[in-house]
């Protein structure tokens, strides 16, 4: 349904815009950037800072005959409003004519700029914003050249104010114009800051405990048009000029948001480029200009820290020594050939696309098996069932219905929660089905509560709701199958003319997940919502390239403890399963050869026999495919680590590279794609690529199906998106960049949709008498190793904890703050950890936030006794 | 007779060139005898570089990194760091942590002067410059910070709370 | 025009005591409008009759109000009133009268716009000094739904009215309706955009109906009596009485009510009792601090008081609250007072008032303590004409009316503020030429 056509004129220049345009959007269409400083794209208008003021002319109308007048010459007449109008708060009208760019504007812009500046202190030298300020471009573009005020008479507010210790206040530098406030109210839906007191004296003020207790903080300093909000992360870190882009993927989560990675080439650091800081890139069909704090504070893993690995270790005589990467290799090669069955190679979904596919070749070739390092499973049906090519959140509105099931979605993929928010603002029917309340269900049309440990019987409660033949249900989830909003939302589901599913991990691990992909899976085919754009199943993976591995063919083991303490080598990449759970020691028994890569010596990589110092993210390039199914490039920012030192023959020469045979002698840290390739070709294998990953991917497009018709130039393509952002005109959307390296391909779909269904074991589950069940949740900010190395979140992040219900807090006497022994069934090992109080949770459930710790990655029975 | 005159011609010729190298000969040279005797250089001279302090020893320099941006050789590295009162290195919230230049690429413009807000940086009198090495050209801060001022104090100060709030100096309404 | 002294018809607790009860106030003809529009007239012609009668806002705007009323959308439901009784426009304490003195009167005014606009909740929002009555107007509130004249189902019908008071929190810009209706919501006391405007998008973004205390006292006469007796007071296009609230260098300050159309001259000398110690007027506010400042010759003196012709004399009605001038007050010292108030009372929101009425009150601080000179009043004049036809309510447009007139009108207070004229008694000025 196509919106009516409205034509106007914005300074002299034609153009034609949908009717409900505001004339600010209108005028970019042609190239005329009107300035803004309360206006933002993303956000309704307010109309308060007064800096879009335009002369606004409308066509007069003849009161007696409803006609249009004209002049002699047959052009309308047109009529000029009496004062300057704003152009962000007036939508355009037929035969409007906007003037911009005559004296009364510009004398309107220089007005305004000369009130702002009474009251904005000359920081340009100190502020972190400078060079890339909106206001000192406006001011340089339309200000007024001298100050007619007494810098006695100036108002003084407080400076450098921690809003919490992320984020700083300038009260000074505050233009009063309000973007921060409605972003947190409107978008990010965590109302922490807001205005105090009024006239010259507003100000921000935050009003949580720890101060700007929001997710989103940092998107508030993309957005401030003034220094007035900062990061204490990029605190006088560099001044903008002096940095350079570099196009980049987010590692943390499957949501793949794009970043910019900034760096600098700087003597501090010896001459080598350094990552200064994390800014968004537009992707409107991924990330639009946000990224979560996590993503623009939780960076510092990648960087070329001191504790990084940089030449691999060889263990002799039972301590790991630095070696040669040719001693290395040679080793390797040596011990896993012939192991054939006995090999293991374990993975995680924290490797590129590229990684995984020569990791998993490498494998298969040696007759060994690959598993996939995760405790989510049901992968293998979002290949077939899941987001196809064109699906968009920014497309889900009216006609769409959206389930979240088992997924606490703002702390396991921040930037689905705000898309999927907005397309139930849209008019998107949201249906959140958990067992627990989340942040979500403030949105939802339907918000479900299904027993802990029951997601999959919820779900297929769906189904039986709406479909005829109703295998029998268990006994607890009678109750919610009976009722009327499940009845509701299962119609509402079937009736939406295009519907997707998110399915999560929050008190789930590998096997409850599994079963609940089944369900989802078979309710996506009972409403035939799959194979198109906006239909589908999304996982809500624990790693940014979990969806990649699974369409790679990676898997899960189901009882990954066995299967490694079998193994009679290993391979493990990008993870460390000892430090997860110390059950995972029991397969280090020291008759095994264990390869570790990895980027850290981590507490698995302390057991091996070999240690390969991987590349980080930064340093190479490579691609991630996202939960939507989306293949995204990301580029290198940083020179790789060397870790031989120069060759000097003479003072002043360079080092010449020593060439063996066709290939420079390896230094440092080597790219994860690049050493299974190594290996191969140690072990005599053909048609592996080692020397860039756009080699790699390219054989990756060739043999794997999904991926056919892929290259990194597809994956470099990129369109003019929509608000404008990232260019001169910086007071219109933000500092996030524009996106000039990619905006990514989707997946095409395995074929075979339809023969997917499949009635998965859906018993009950009952919470045992004494004792209980822990279930593992997760939390965004975790003690992680991809996240310990970031200070500044320390304090976020916080100590391991449990949450326990009111009820049970109560029995064992202890409150909010209080510490209990935590005894695990099984394995009998217990730990004194600090409880927090939860008092919607139910008896004999116990929440463990995963990465704490706390060796608990499906439910798993524990003993609770207070300690003392 | 013409070749007598001829003759007298060229000795008058001869004595008049030689009264200028015998008149130069007597006059006072104008060389002067470098290194012991040093020519005074003129007020605005571009030697190298000062970054100067106030009276009361805290550093001029707030870090800004302008005279990074304008040096037309790229010749500048800046680093700032935050001032607290108990480590204060320049009045207001920001100092230069890390401060080089490379002389090796300064072509003495004095741009970088030109552009500091709060004078720090100034290009003095000093032109006796050598180096034995690439590296050794590179000037760091502590090479370039002028020594303390008589009454003042060597940064890091430690000083009263609320003092020192400003980066740039007390800035007068003009007078006429 | 001499007129017979009319009767009270506002202040009416003038003439009858005790009319702060209901009993009394009923026995007066009290609620007899109100019961007649709720059981015989249809709500729309209840508007119809209000309209006829041509009765003004008196808040300071003189929109037409039933006019307003029919505005009202009628496809958004509920439709709210509210009465605004924030009074705050210095030199303005008629509103405070009436609620003191007469407020069933008031409460019934409310009642029969709620009634015209099918509106089953009203709210009065008093500024937040008025906590005195506030409790007082909860105790009449009180009284009237124990009389069954507020509530379910008045007098047998479907109709339900309840009425509710809100108190501020000390913020005159709480007095523009847009703020008025974010502050009543619970936020921030900061005017919204217009267009949409109440009628369309009010209380909660439904639709509401925003009106001045008195205003709202003048209906249940006007439904009693008829449009035509309103209409045969006061002016063509400005009938009805007024209260005039009157200040400054008066003999007697104080309300008065009176036609509209009455001239100030009989205003300030008649009942004003003329300026104290028999000095000359010299300027009038017609309008509070809101107001331009009128030269007070014989023109000025003879010219009516009602909406059309005080622009005549540069000026606006307003309010009508007249604050009076005489030749002891120096003018620069006046607008440090009206600045001072402005800078205080801003909102914040929009940059032009917020940053401008900051920089005129210390200019105008400076001009009017001596320290300034005669560039500070150019910059002070452009600095007020910079504020002009860009702020976003007429909170920051109204404060430069002072300004800008008296710089116009009354140059040389100026001069000798800034001191380039010594104050006459001392310099002989040379006489201009004829």
């Amino acid at each position: 349904m196509m919106a009516k056509m409205v034509s106007l004129t914005i300074d002299g220049k034609h153009v034609e815009v949908p009717e409900g345009t505001l004339v600010v959007n209108a005028a970019k269409k042609v190239g005329v950037d009107i300035p803004v400083f309360c206006y933002h794209p993303k956000m309704e208008p307010v109309g308060m800072c007064r800096m879009c003021l335009v002369e606004i002319g409308r066509p007069m109308i003849d009161r007696a005959t409803g006609q249009p007048l004209r002049e002699e010459d047959g052009s309308l007449k047109i009529q000029f409003g009496p004062k300057l109008e704003t152009a962000c708060t007036t939508p355009v009208s037929e035969g409007m004519v906007v003037l911009g760019a005559t004296e009364k504007a510009k004398a309107g812009r220089e007005d305004n700029l000369e009130f702002l500046q009474t009251s904005h202190p000359l920081d340009c030298l100190i502020c972190d914003k400078g060079g890339e300020c909106p206001l000192q471009n406006l001011t340089m573009g339309f200000g007024p050249g001298e100050s007619r005020y007494l810098y006695d008479e100036k108002k003084h507010l407080a400076k450098h104010v921690p809003l919490g210790e992320l984020i700083y206040l300038d009260r000074e530098r505050c233009i009063q114009c309000g973007r921060c406030v409605r972003f947190q109210d409107l978008i990010a839906a965590d109302p922490v800051i807001g205005f105090s007191q009024r006239g010259r004296s507003l100000q921000i003020v935050t009003y949580s405990e720890p101060g700007f207790d929001s997710y989103w903080s940092g998107n508030t300093t993309d957005i401030c048009p003034v220094g007035a909000l900062t990061t204490t992360d990029f605190r006088f870190r560099a001044r903008p000029w002096e940095l350079r882009a570099a196009a980049s993927i987010c590692n943390h989560c499957p949501v793949g948001c794009n970043l910019t990675l900034n760096v600098r080439r700087e003597a501090v650091s010896g001459g080598k480029w350094v990552v200064k800081r994390v800014m968004p890139r537009q992707n409107e069909a991924v990330n639009e200009i946000w990224i979560c704090d996590k993503g623009r504070l939780g960076y510092h893993f990648g960087r070329q820290n001191a504790e990084r690995l940089k030449k691999p270790l060889v263990r002799k005589n039972g301590e790991l020594q630095s070696a040669t990467w040719e001693e290395a290799l040679e080793l390797v090669a040596e011990r896993f050939q012939g192991v054939g069955s006995g090999l293991i190679t374990l993975a995680s979904g924290r490797l590129s696309n590229e990684d995984l596919f020569n990791l998993g070749k490498l494998t298969q070739s040696l007759g060994g098996r690959s598993l996939l390092y995760t405790s989510m499973a049901g992968g293998d049906l979002t290949t077939q069932i899941g987001f196809a090519p064109g699906t968009n959140f920014a497309d889900m509105g009216k006609e769409s219905a959206i389930l979240v099931v088992g997924s606490d979605l703002e702390e396991e993929a921040p930037l689905w929660w705000l898309r999927v928010r907005q397309a139930a603002k849209r008019g998107a029917t949201l249906i959140v089905l958990n067992a627990r309340n989340t942040k979500l269900d403030r949105d939802a049309h339907y918000s479900l509560r299904f027993p802990f440990g029951m997601a999959a019987a919820a779900v297929l409660a769906l189904v039986n709701a709406l479909s005829p033949k109703r295998p029998e249900l268990p006994e607890s989830i009678q109750e919610l199958a009976r009722s009327n909003e499940l009845k509701g939302a299962a119609k509402a589901f079937a009736e939406a003319k295009d519907a997707v599913i998110l399915f999560g991990s929050d008190g789930m691990g590998l096997a409850e997940t599994q079963a609940l992909a089944q369900a989802c899976a078979n309710l996506l085919l009972t409403t035939d919502h799959f194979g198109r754009p906006n239909n589908g199943l999304l996982g809500v993976w624990p790693r940014a390239n979990d969806q990649g591995a699974w369409e790679l063919g990676w898997q899960p083991s189901m009882n990954l403890p066995a299967d490694l303490a079998q193994a009679q080598a290993l391979y493990i990449v990008a993870a460390d399963p000892v430090s997860d759970d110390p059950a995972y020691l029991n397969a280090f028994d020291g008759q095994k050869f264990v390869v570790v890569q990895d980027l850290y010596l981590s507490q698995t990589a302390r057991l091996a026999d070999v240690v390969f110092p991987a590349q980080s993210w930064m340093e190479r390039e490579g691609s991630y495919t996202s939960g939507e199914r989306r293949v995204q490039r990301y580029y290198p920012a940083l020179q790789p680590i060397a870790a031989l030192p120069p060759r000097v023959e003479s003072p002043g020469t360079r080092r010449a590279p020593l060439l063996t045979g066709l290939r420079a002698e390896l230094d440092g840290p080597q790219a994860d794609f690049a050493i299974p390739a190594y290996l191969a070709e140690k072990l005599g294998f053909e048609g592996f690529a080692h020397a860039s990953a756009s080699l790699v991917f390219a054989r990756l497009a060739a043999e794997t199906p999904s991926f056919s018709g892929l290259t990194y130039q597809k994956l470099a393509e990129v369109h003019e998106q929509w608000p404008i952002v990232g260019r001169a005109d910086m007071y219109y959307g933000g500092t996030a960049y524009e996106n000039t390296q990619g905006l990514g391909a989707q997946l095409a779909l395995a074929q075979n949709g339809a023969s997917l269904l499949s009635w998965p074991q859906a018993a009950d589950f009952k919470l045992p008498k004494l004792g209980g069940i822990a279930f593992p949740i997760t939390r965004l900010y975790d003690r992680g190793a991809t996240l310990m190395h970031s200070q500044l979140l320390h304090k976020r992040i916080g100590e391991p904890y449990i949450v326990l219900g009111e009820q049970e807090a109560n029995r064992l006497k202890i409150s909010q703050g209080g510490f209990v022994r935590l005894t695990f069934t099984e394995s009998q090992q217990s730990v004194v950890v600090q409880v927090k109080v939860d008092k919607n949770l139910p008896e004999r459930v116990v929440l463990a936030p995963r990465s704490f710790g706390l060796p608990v990655s499906g439910p798993t029975p524990v003993e609770l006794k207070s300690a003392g | 007779m013409s070749l007598v005159k001829d003759a007298l011609d060229g000795v008058k010729a001869t004595f008049t060139g030689l009264a200028t190298t015998f008149r130069e000969m007597v006059s006072p040279p104008v060389t002067i005898q470098y290194p012991e005797e040093k020519r005074p250089v003129r007020t605005r001279f571009k030697g190298r570089h000062v970054l100067k302090r106030y009276d009361n020893g805290l550093e001029k320099c707030i870090g800004c990194s302008l005279c990074s941006a304008a040096c037309p050789a790229d010749a500048i590295f800046v680093e700032a760091a935050e001032n607290t009162d108990d480590e204060r290195y320049s009045p207001g919230e920001r100092y230069a942590r890390v401060y080089e230049i490379n002389m090796l690429r300064c072509i003495f413009c004095g741009y970088c002067e030109d552009a500091c807000p709060t004078e720090a940086i100034v290009l003095g009198d000093n032109y006796e410059l050598s180096f034995t090495s690439r590296r050794s050209s590179i000037y760091t801060k502590e090479f370039l910070l002028e020594p303390v001022p008589e009454g003042g104090k060597p940064t890091p100060q430690k000083v009263e709370p609320g003092v020192y709030t400003r980066s740039v100096p007390v800035m007068k309404d003009p007078e006429d | 025009m001499s007129k017979e002294k009319l009767p009270y018809f506002l202040l009416r607790h003038r003439e009858i005591p005790d009319l702060d009860n209901l009993e009394v106030y009923r026995r007066n003809g009290g609620f007899q409008a109100f019961e007649k529009a709720v059981t015989q007239m249809e709500p729309t012609a209840v508007t119809e009759v209000v309209k006829a009668s041509g009765l003004r806002g008196r808040g300071g705007a003189g929109f037409p109000t039933g006019l307003k009323w029919s505005f009202i959308d009628n496809k958004n439901w509920p439709h709210y009133v509210v009465a605004n009784a924030d009074e705050s426009e210095p030199g303005t304490f008629k509103d405070r009268e009436i609620m003191e003195g007469n407020p069933y009167q008031f409460l019934e005014g409310v009642a029969i716009c709620a009634y015209a606009v099918q509106a089953n909740a009203a709210y009065i929002y008093l500024r937040g000094e008025f906590w005195d009555l506030a409790a007082r107007l909860d105790q009449h509130i009180a009284a009237l739904e124990a009389a069954g004249l507020l509530g379910e189902n008045l007098f047998g019908t479907k109709y339900s009215l309840r009425i509710y008071t809100h108190l501020g929190a000390g913020a005159y810009i709480c007095g523009e309706e847009t703020a008025l209706l974010e502050s009543l919501e619970g936020k921030l006391g900061q005017p919204r955009l217009r267009p949409p405007f109440p009628p369309s998008y009010g209380l909660y973004g439904k639709p509401t109906i925003v009106n001045n205390v008195e205003t709202l006292t003048n209906v249940p006469l006007i439904i009693e009596k008829g449009a035509d007796w309103y209409r045969s007071m006061g002016t063509e296009k400005s009938p009805g009485v007024k209260i005039f609230s009157l200040s400054g260098c008066i003999n007697k300050p104080g309300n008065y009510e009176l036609p509209l159309g009455t001239t100030f001259r009989e205003l300030i000398f008649e009942h004003g009792g003329g300026i104290p110690q028999g000095r000359n007027i010299k300027a009038i506010m017609a309008a509070g601090a809101s107001s331009s400042l009128i030269v007070a010759d014989e023109r000025a003196l003879d010219t009516p008081m009602d909406y059309e012709s005080v622009p005549s004399v540069g000026a606006q009605l307003g309010s009508a609250s007249v604050i009076v001038i005489d030749d002891s007050v120096s003018i620069p010292w006046l607008i440090d007072k009206t600045t001072h108030f402005f800078r205080h009372e801003s909102c914040g929101k929009c940059t032009p008032c917020r940053e401008g009425t900051f920089w005129m009150s210390h200019l105008t601080e400076r001009i009017a303590n001596g320290r300034a000179r005669r560039e500070d009043v150019e910059l002070l004049y452009d600095v007020a004409s910079q504020i002009r036809g860009k702020c976003l309510c007429a909170l920051g447009e109204f404060s430069i009316e002072a300004v800008l007139s008296g710089i116009e009108r009354f140059r040389s207070d100026f001069d000798v503020a800034v001191g380039e004229i010594q104050v006459a008694a001392q310099v002989e000025q040379v006489p201009a030429s004829d």
